[in-house]
């Protein structure tokens, strides 16, 4: 009963996908000037679309370290929503927890209605995920791979296949799907659980460091899907180290340092005139002056 | 030309003493050739011509080594450097070739294999009026035998060119092999015990009117039959050898068939199983436990531990009856318990399935599904055999029912051990002998208390088979009942409760995998 309500629903969102994708692109250049597919201008989402994913007061401790330190998340429906620190912030461990990997020691996080940790089988059914350094079942192929993926979100076979192919498609992976996983190389692994996370077409998409490792073409291919998923009326939670990458995909920004968001809020709050990346150093506690390495400038020869 | 193939061939065997995997290889075929050379021997120096059932067991026994014998070149797969068309280029002669192949097929371990098999079977017409026919017809066998399997093994490359089809033929003769091996080793056991000497003897005269057969039965038949029975093995053994002629002559005429690899875009078992959480999860365990160094060496190493209580209690004066009923209930235990720390298995990849929120239970019955279907036929073959050898009245029920209620206990206990008490395990694609980086006090009595919850719970049919062995034999089939009651109504419960167990603690089995 409920697993096909699922598999209908997702149905229509993908048709929808298309509709509105017509929709906007009609909208968006009615004079016969050629769409520049390097740099469209994202229609800035409102600030006040529904909201996808709440956090509040999420917290989790390791022994002593407190790794995040209650923190409070607002992400809006049509948003492709950047989520940036320095190495050992906290990225991953809020990641997993607001995808209902790892269980936080307080707080809450709500996808769309449902509370990931009360009721895990409708937020989860909501959430596409890709975590990050998390194998993969790598002895199947990518095939394989993608198949038992919507399988197990209860797609039926010929969904699922059908799925597989166009997914590989857009993501430029038809060659490899026929070799295990195993083979693969770190960019390709990113590009498979990509593929994996979008399979039952999710609400909400979690991507933890999604483009740590692809070339720059599979990149661009990558994020012009994302922009495309999030016109249709998908929301994206994503990580990077790379700002560049942050300021040109994503319309809103979350800096987490010490487990601690600092500054939350669309791009241009968060930058506040400067570029993110100056900001994001000076939020991470500015660039400590280099002392002590005299020797490195005195050369041995 | 001769000696040119000849010593192709020896440096082809000689190369199976070189490297470390091709080595070990080698070894297993060694100790087996060696094990077996020595049983054929025994076997034949307790043979006793005057007594009906021996003479009976000794034609079946030689006749199914002679099949195995035959199709034993094919268990390690076709294409071999001998192959006939890989002197196509050559100017030898077709007869020719077809003479030094045929001779240069005779050295080797199926060669080996057949010098002892005749050896074995002169040594027990030895001393009697029948020796000369027995050198007669032995001999012709032996021939018979070395050119069947090199025209087999021609045969079977020119049939099956894709590579499934190869791996087909091969499984199929491992089969045969191992089913030989068996039918001999209870016809010996048989004819020791002496009392089903008819149901013998009726299988040799079948066997015997066979080209299988001809050339082991004649030495023991008399008159008239002796004398048709050395023609015909003679005439088979030149049939063959003209046989052989002609396909040497036809492989090198005849273009070789051409490999099609049709791009293929299945998706194996998971295109076989049904397309629900359970059916990938299985189709994706039956791939591990097929591919994973990891689950293929358990594998390997789960028959070792019967084979070794067998010998440390035969050793001890326990009586064969007795013996025999040891092995396939510690199998069964083994390989029930075996996946008491899956999920640990998965490392980290075990989060699609906690992302994806699947069942619990689906998830159980998933992975439960590679040892059944290994361990439920696995008895129920096994069984009806060992109770066989053993000859102990009331036997094969015994053993079927306390076999399968370990076995699927074990997978029951097993499925709430994996999700309630996993310790690390080596990482996928680490060696099975590789320790886990991190070792936990948990290993210890995850293992110990599993494996004690399994004999527990099945000391019910555990003490009715004792009692029904010591005092009361009305208690064996009572105790098979029980054992097979017990084991489907615990596999139940424990897909259940694991199932439970694994859904609510899902986030904590990823945090361990993640530490380790």
């Amino acid at each position: 009963m409920k697993k096909g309500g699922g598999t209908k629903k997702s149905t229509a969102t993908k048709k929808s996908v298309a509709a509105t994708q017509g929709a906007t692109q009609q909208r968006e250049s009615p004079a016969p000037a050629p769409p520049v597919p390097a740099s469209p201008p994202p229609p800035a989402p409102r600030r006040d679309a529904p909201v996808v994913l709440r956090v509040e007061g999420l917290r989790k401790r390791f022994g002593r370290t407190t790794a995040v330190d209650g923190i409070d998340l607002t992400v809006r429906r049509g948003e492709i929503y950047g989520f940036v620190g320095p190495n050992g912030a906290g990225k991953t461990t809020s990641l997993s927890m607001m995808t209902g990997l790892l269980r936080p020691d307080g707080g809450s996080v709500v996808v769309g209605e449902d509370d990931v940790w009360r009721s895990p089988e409708e937020a989860k059914r909501a959430l596409g995920v890709l975590p990050d350094r998390m194998r993969l079942f790598d002895r199947l192929t990518g095939a394989q791979m993608l198949y038992y993926c919507g399988v197990l979100h209860g797609l039926d076979r010929h969904t699922a296949r059908s799925r597989s192919d166009d997914l590989a498609r857009a993501l430029a992976l038809e060659g490899a799907l026929d070799r295990p996983v195993a083979d693969y190389s770190i960019g390709m692994i990113k590009k498979v659980s990509l593929a994996a996370a979008l399979i039952h077409s999710p609400r909400l998409l979690v991507l933890d460091e999604p483009f740590e490792g692809v070339d720059p073409v599979s990149t661009a291919q990558a994020i012009d899907l994302l922009r495309a998923y999030a016109r249709a009326g998908g929301t994206v939670v994503l990580s990077s180290h790379n700002m560049d990458l942050v300021e040109r995909v994503c319309d809103a920004v979350a800096v987490i340092v010490g487990g601690a968001i600092l500054a939350e809020g669309s791009l241009d709050e968060v930058r506040a005139g400067s570029s993110l990346e100056e900001r994001f150093v000076e939020l991470a506690g500015g660039r400590t002056a280099v002392e002590g390495l005299e020797w490195l400038t005195t050369f041995s020869d | 030309m001769v000696d040119d193939v000849l010593r192709l061939r020896l440096a082809l065997l000689a190369s199976a003493f070189r490297g470390g995997r091709r080595l070990a290889r080698t070894a297993v075929v060694a100790v087996l050739l060696v094990g077996g050379a020595w049983g054929a021997l025994l076997l034949a120096d307790r043979f006793d011509p005057q007594d009906s059932g021996h003479r009976a067991a000794l034609v079946v026994i030689a006749s199914v080594l002679a099949l195995a014998l035959a199709v034993a070149p094919l268990t390690s797969g076709l294409g071999s450097a001998m192959e006939p068309r890989r002197f196509a280029p050559f100017p030898i002669p077709a007869p020719r070739l077809a003479g030094a192949l045929a001779l240069a097929g005779a050295l080797g371990v199926q060669g080996l294999g057949v010098l002892v098999g005749l050896v074995a079977f002169l040594t027990a017409w030895a001393g009697t009026e029948a020796e000369g026919v027995a050198a007669a017809t032995g001999l012709a066998g032996a021939v018979t035998v070395i050119l069947a399997g090199q025209a087999l093994v021609a045969i079977a490359a020119q049939v099956a060119v894709a590579p499934t089809s190869v791996r087909t033929v091969t499984h199929f003769a491992r089969g045969v092999v191992a089913l030989c091996l068996v039918t001999a080793t209870t016809a010996a056991v048989l004819a020791d015990r002496g009392r089903d000497d008819d149901e013998l003897g009726e299988l040799a005269s079948v066997l015997a009117a066979t080209p299988l057969g001809v050339p082991w039965a004649t030495p023991g038949a008399a008159g008239d039959a002796t004398g048709w029975g050395i023609v015909g093995s003679i005439l088979l053994a030149g049939m063959l050898g003209l046989g052989w002629a002609l396909l040497v002559q036809r492989l090198l005429e005849a273009p070789e068939r051409q490999r099609l690899a049709p791009r293929s875009r299945g998706l194996g078992l998971l295109d076989v199983v049904p397309a629900t959480q359970g059916g990938v999860i299985a189709a994706r365990s039956i791939l591990y436990w097929t591919r994973d160094p990891r689950y293929r060496l358990a594998l390997v190493a789960l028959p070792i531990a019967p084979v070794l209580m067998m010998l440390a209690l035969a050793v001890a004066g326990v009586d064969a009856s007795l013996l025999w009923l040891i092995p396939l209930p510690v199998l069964a235990l083994f390989l029930g318990w075996f996946s008491h720390n899956d999920v640990a298995y998965d490392h980290t990849a075990v989060w699609l399935h906690v992302a994806a929120h699947v069942r619990g239970a689906s998830d159980r019955w998933g992975r439960a599904v590679p040892p059944l279907l290994l361990g439920v036929p696995l008895v129920l073959l096994l069984a009806p055999l060992c109770a066989l050898w053993s000859g102990l009245p009331g036997a094969a029920p015994l053993l079927a029912g306390v076999s399968l209620g370990l076995l699927l206990t074990g997978i029951g206990v097993s499925s709430v051990a994996s999700a309630a008490a996993p310790y690390p395990a080596p990482r996928p694609g680490a060696g099975p002998f590789d320790q886990p980086p991190l070792t936990a006090a948990t290993a210890g009595w995850s293992q110990g208390l599993s494996m004690l919850t399994i004999l527990v719970l099945m000391s019910p049919a555990l003490v009715l088979a004792w009692l029904g062995l010591t005092s009361d034999p009305a208690m064996l089939g009572v105790a098979a009942g029980v054992g097979a009651a017990t084991g489907p109504v615990v596999l139940v419960l424990g897909v259940l409760l694991g199932g439970r167990v694994f859904r609510r603690r899902a986030p904590e089995l990823l945090d361990l995998v993640l530490r380790t």
